[in-house]
């Protein structure tokens, strides 16, 4: 039976590198250090190209890094831009298998990613850093206490801001006058009008987010979860989020037998006219569908007095990033005040600045206050009277897990 | 070398483009994805025994909903192909030579990537779709909302739709090659006894198809009970297919679920080899059966 022995070994040693251990150093620092002076990174820089990881769902803000970022970071500081368009579940992924293979030097450079897979990317040692803290235009405009905590899960210099967003209801004012601006109005309205109303399946990003909403107000607000994950609180409190969802269900589209797979989904829905509210975790959603035809011109957002969640989405450099030095210049350059006044155009994108205008000098506050956000885009202050954080992801996890079972049924 | 080249040896050495990325890909997939259930080589530390994944997935009645409906979908569509496909290809294969070429078009939708196929349904079937208009326009119906309720009636009708379309033309595929080796003197002799066209079909022509029937049944079946890109767009919320649980906890669950994603599709496979076992010795019983009549 040698030939048997010999074709199992032969398998194994084939398969085994597949397996190679995730007990490696979490941290593999590679070619650069994350304190190396800024200047000497930038010279390191020079000439390379950068892989930029990101969710590419968006034509205006893959057009805004192939045009904008790109041209500049060429004239900057000669770098390349490459914009790779990857969902940011499917991109941990595959760092997950490099790691698991042993590859030290793999192809993504720069990610963007939002806090529930950093958590995760943090956890299995995916990223270099702490290297948020040497960017010298995160440093000098942005407010620490700002970008402590991704998600409840603490940040620690391994993400970069970006930008921030905010939860935002849209509607149309020609087909809806009146619209509830509390959750308790929103229940009545619901219940006034049968089938106009749906939400996203959780774990869709913007499903996930609404119920969150209805769970901070209809528990008595989020500051009792800021903490941290404390499984007791969940147990008393969650019953009350999925009495409220299970109320309205016979009232929602398709009588709540079914919901709509994304958010995308939804916005279709609703500029068909099946359903009478979009819902967008980006302010200027609405105003960017307007411009591209898809939602007519009469279509506005608003928020809920209970409270809209805002989140700081942030770049993370990956632990086998093959251009360490590349991602930092790029992660710093999108938060010099000429990248977010780009971004903030709702042209461009209409993605909210994360720098803290009060350190800004005046004439650079002055671009910032000067940029039209159109009819359709809350402004920046009805959007901060409203403001409540994210709730920590393990709540996330949970509610979205369990939503399942209560609300949607086996 | 590890061993005196015996015969066996060359047989698998000659083989080996075929074996090699069967072992390694195919083979050390499902390893890996066997392992990862049971909570081995997970991205992170995991917590609980071994078969914690599986418990939380056979406790999980939401689970046991998908399987049923997973299973409902597949069985419908297969069935329901196979049997277009069978009708139509006996009914191409008697055509006059003259419309042989144009049956061809029986061919497209093989062509079309079977996401393209989930679109070409949302478009005719959705509530504000093609039919939809068009009955509102014959005056068939008044308003949107009482075009029958097709894509989401928690039925799986959409994605029944889709794979049968895709399913038809895949069967009349493997019946007709039977069909053209098929001796039509039998047919004529049958005729000149008496036989009527319906007995002609379900005692002559049907047994003969029945290998290609069961093929294409196998493979449709099994591909529908696990695909992933038409429910990704015609999937309903409640119960879903099961392939779109996974999907959602590989990708958008915390990593610690991994396991739970990595036993549901454990358990498709077992399965999927147990449904394979199980329909081939019934088929060959019951054919067994017939012969002795």
């Amino acid at each position: 039976m040698t030939l048997r022995w010999n074709m199992t070994f032969l398998l194994l040693m084939l398969v085994i590198p597949f397996f190679h251990p995730f007990t490696l150093p979490a941290r593999a620092s590679g070619d650069i250090l994350p304190d190396t002076p800024f200047e000497q990174i930038l010279e390191q820089a020079r000439g390379t190209q950068v892989q930029w990881y990101m969710y590419g769902g968006w034509t205006h803000v893959n057009t805004w890094v192939d045009t904008f970022v790109a041209k500049e970071m060429k004239q900057r500081y000669d770098i390349h831009v490459k914009r790779v368009p990857m969902d940011a579940g499917v991109f941990i992924n595959k760092l997950l298998n490099e790691k698991a293979a042993g590859k030290t030097t793999g192809t993504i450079d720069l990610l963007w990613i939002n806090g529930e897979n950093f958590k995760n990317a943090k956890e299995t040692g995916l990223l270099f850093g702490p290297f948020a803290g040497h960017l010298p235009h995160v440093r000098q405009y942005v407010n620490p206490d700002s970008i402590t905590h991704d998600f409840g899960f603490p940040v620690d210099g391994f993400e970069a801001p970006f930008g921030r967003a905010q939860f935002v209801f849209e509607y149309d004012t020609d087909r809806t006058d009146t619209v509830p601006d509390t959750v308790a109005a929103l229940k009545q309205w619901i219940m006034d009008n049968p089938g106009q109303f749906t939400y996203p399946q959780p774990p869709d990003f913007t499903g996930s987010a609404f119920i969150r909403h209805i769970f901070y107000a209809v528990t008595g607000g989020h500051g009792q979860y800021m903490a941290g994950w404390d499984p007791d609180l969940y147990e008393k409190n969650a019953p009350l989020l999925w009495d409220w969802l299970n109320q309205i269900k016979p009232f929602l589209w398709q009588k709540g037998r079914t919901y709509p797979r994304d958010s995308a989904f939804l916005d279709t829905l609703f500029a068909r006219g099946e359903v009478a509210f979009s819902m967008s975790y980006h302010p200027p959603h609405a105003q960017n569908m307007i411009m591209e035809g898809s939602y007519p011109d009469t279509v506005r957002t608003f928020a809920l007095k209970d409270g809209a969640i805002f989140n700081t989405h942030f770049t993370a450099i990956a632990f086998n990033a093959p251009n360490k030095a590349g991602a930092m210049v790029l992660a710093d350059f999108l938060m010099s005040v000429d990248a977010q006044v780009s971004k903030f155009q709702p042209e461009n994108w209409g993605d909210f600045p994360v720098l803290d205008l009060n350190r800004l000098s005046a004439s650079d506050r002055q671009r910032f206050e000067t940029v039209d956000l159109g009819p359709a885009t809350l402004t920046p202050d009805q959007l901060a009277a409203v403001a409540v954080p994210e709730i920590p992801a393990q709540y996330l996890e949970a509610l979205e897990q369990d939503w399942k079972t209560h609300v949607l049924g086996p | 070398m590890f061993w005196a080249p015996s015969r066996t040896a060359i047989l698998i050495l000659k083989l080996s483009p075929l074996i090699l990325p069967f072992v390694v890909l195919f083979c050390g997939g499902v390893f890996l994805t066997v392992c990862q259930s049971l909570g081995i080589f997970t991205p992170l530390p995991h917590t609980g025994g071994i078969l914690a994944a599986y418990g939380v997935i056979l406790s999980d009645p939401s689970f046991l909903g998908s399987f049923g409906f997973s299973l409902g979908v597949a069985l419908v569509s297969a069935a329901a192909s196979v049997a277009a496909g069978t009708f139509l290809a006996y009914r191409v294969w008697q055509l006059p030579k003259a419309l042989a070429g144009a049956a061809l078009v029986y061919k497209i939708p093989l062509i079309l990537p079977h996401i393209a196929v989930a679109f070409v349904v949302l478009i005719f079937w959705s509530r504000s779709g093609i039919l939809s208009s068009l009955a509102w326009h014959l005056g068939l119906i008044q308003s949107m909302p009482d075009f029958p309720n097709v894509l989401y009636s928690g039925w799986g009708l959409g994605m029944i739709l889709a794979y049968t379309l895709k399913g038809t033309p895949f069967a009349m595929l493997l019946i007709l090659a039977l069909l053209v080796r098929f001796d039509v003197r039998q047919i004529q002799t049958a005729a000149m006894l008496g036989a009527s066209k319906r007995r002609i079909f379900f005692s002559i022509v049907l047994p003969r198809l029945a290998p290609a029937m069961h093929t294409s049944f196998i493979i449709l079946f099994l591909y529908s009970f696990g695909a992933f890109d038409i429910p990704y767009i015609l999937s309903e919320s409640r119960p879903g297919m099961l392939s779109l649980n996974v999907y959602n906890l590989y990708f958008k669950h915390d990593l610690a679920r991994r396991p739970e994603a990595m036993a549901i599709l454990t358990l498709m496979l077992f399965f999927a080899v147990v449904f394979i076992i199980a329909y081939s010795r019934t088929v060959t019983r019951l054919e067994n059966g017939v012969r002795k009549l």
